[in-house]
């Protein structure tokens, strides 16, 4: 064989397991995003979970409060419908889902404000530990959201630093959004891209 | 450049008589890891030394049995002001809790903020719930706090959440985990100790002019004495090249091979030495846990 044949062969065997390990490297990344996509997610099932529980309870001891308790409701079966397939993860997805959760969010903060003026309500070991649950559950998806985002992030730094931003356009990965600092519907979320 | 050093020293002033200490998460001082015995972070003393002493030894107790560690920490003030914020990370950065386990437990009091705030690790979410963190804040320790009684709250809550975690798990891998480690240190001293030696003998038989190792003695002799040291001179000659040397060496009268030799390995590995420093195993937390104000 001539030595121009061996450097060539060299050439594309290490070509190859760059481009091997690359490729599944990027692969668990993508996973990672997709897992972590999936635990905000189950947060945020949890929190839809407790609603019907709190607003029953709630319910028991300030039933003239028809319109707000009917809001969270309302807020929870649209956030419901919005899933979001972790393939399928556009901005605009991510915009929607961030928006009918952050409506949610809202309507349990107004619920939560009225309780304030029923003493026997907030006496109520029941509402206590539900109020409780809520709480750690707002903490868990905000955890959730910014591990999502650190992964995210990893993720997009490597699909687009060189060289492995080639292996990622041959093989279609794409760049994935964040979630945006502050949840809320009086603010408008934005997805940043 | 002097103004802002004014300004420095001016915050100082001000910070010192405030007597207010606002903490970072790093700063934080761990004290479990120069003392596997303790569990109690309270940098300003805020708690007393026998809370913290009886807080102390429920926690080794209960991490002796079921491996859940507990980081307790007492401040006068925090940086952000956001107490559950403070708690997640004061476990995530310092890993509290056995890997994989995730079982970590971190209190937070901070006397500025007033609040306490209890952040589980995955691993405890379900034997501590957030209910029941809330709970046992609300019996044990909020209306003592309410009254700035530290330690009657903290003691009371910690017995308290102690209790539930009490028996909730075993500690498995633990005991024999350490004597793997201890068995693997002894077998390493060993032969390290041997190639040592070895190695002294290879280098010892070593031909200073030719560097061939076939030498052999054939004069040896005392040439001083001062008590029981005696100064050795023997004579060598080398078998392949006939170099003839002499070394000289100072041997006491126990001579080294003594029943003294070999004590050097009977130390204290196992798990009972008491006061060494303690880790945490690096548990991670998913936002579990309750907070009270008050």
């Amino acid at each position: 064989m001539k030595k121009s044949t061996i450097i060539i062969l060299v050439v594309v065997a290490v070509v190859a397991v760059w481009a091997v390990t690359g490729y599944n490297g990027l692969v668990k990344a993508d996973e990672a995003v997709s897992n972590a996509w999936s635990n905000v997610e189950n947060q945020y099932q949890r929190r839809a979970d407790l609603i019907p529980n709190l607003v029953n309870t709630v319910k028991g001891y300030a039933s003239h409060e028809k319109e707000t308790l009917d809001a969270v409701i309302s807020a929870r079966t649209r956030a419901t419908q919005v899933t979001v397939d972790a393939d399928n993860l556009t901005p605009e997805k991510l915009l929607e889902y961030q928006k009918a959760q952050g409506e949610v969010g809202a309507a349990l903060g107004r619920l939560l404000a009225i309780t304030e003026a029923y003493p026997d309500l907030k006496a109520n070991q029941n509402f206590l530990e539900l109020q409780a649950q809520l709480e750690g559950t707002e903490n868990r998806i905000s955890v959730e959201r910014r591990n999502f985002n650190d992964v995210a992030k990893s993720y997009n730094t490597s699909i687009r630093t060189f060289p492995k931003n080639l292996l990622a356009g041959m093989f279609g990965f794409e760049k994935r959004p964040y979630f945006e600092a502050q949840e809320g519907a009086e603010q408008a979320p934005v997805v940043q891209f | 450049m002097r103004n802002r050093v004014i300004g420095v020293l001016l915050l100082l002033l001000c910070t010192l008589f405030a007597g207010a200490k606002v903490y970072r998460v790093e700063d934080v001082p761990m004290v479990h890891l120069q003392d596997r015995t303790r569990y109690v972070s309270n940098p300003d003393g805020i708690l007393s030394p026998s809370s913290v002493a009886t807080i102390d030894s429920l926690f080794f107790a209960l991490e002796e049995q079921t491996g859940i560690q507990v980081l307790v920490t007492v401040l006068t003030g925090i940086e952000g002001g956001d107490c559950f914020d403070f708690a997640h990370r004061l476990g995530q950065v310092n890993g509290v809790g056995q890997d994989g386990r995730d079982n970590g437990l971190v209190v937070l009091l901070s006397t500025e903020e007033r609040c306490v705030q209890f952040a589980t690790g995955y691993g405890l979410e379900g034997v501590l719930p957030d209910a029941m963190c809330k709970r046992i804040q609300q019996r044990y320790m909020v209306e003592h706090f309410a009254d700035d009684d530290w330690n009657t709250g903290m003691v009371e809550g910690m017995r308290a959440v102690c209790g539930v975690l009490d028996g909730s798990m075993e500690n498995p891998a633990d005991d024999e985990e350490g004597d793997m480690i201890a068995v693997v240190i002894f077998i390493a001293l060993i032969f390290g100790g041997i190639g040592i030696i070895a190695f002294a003998v290879w280098y010892g038989s070593r031909c200073p002019r030719c560097g061939k190792h076939d030498i052999a003695r054939v004069d040896s002799r005392v040439v001083e004495r001062h008590g029981s040291m005696y100064v050795r001179e023997t004579t060598y000659k080398c078998n392949k090249c006939g170099h003839v040397f002499v070394r000289k060496d100072s041997i006491g009268n126990s001579g080294g091979r003594g029943p003294r030799g070999g004590m050097i390995i009977g130390g204290g590995f196992g798990r009972g030495g008491g006061f060494g420093g303690g880790s945490f195993g690096g548990g991670g937390f998913g936002g579990g846990g309750a907070g009270s104000r008050f």
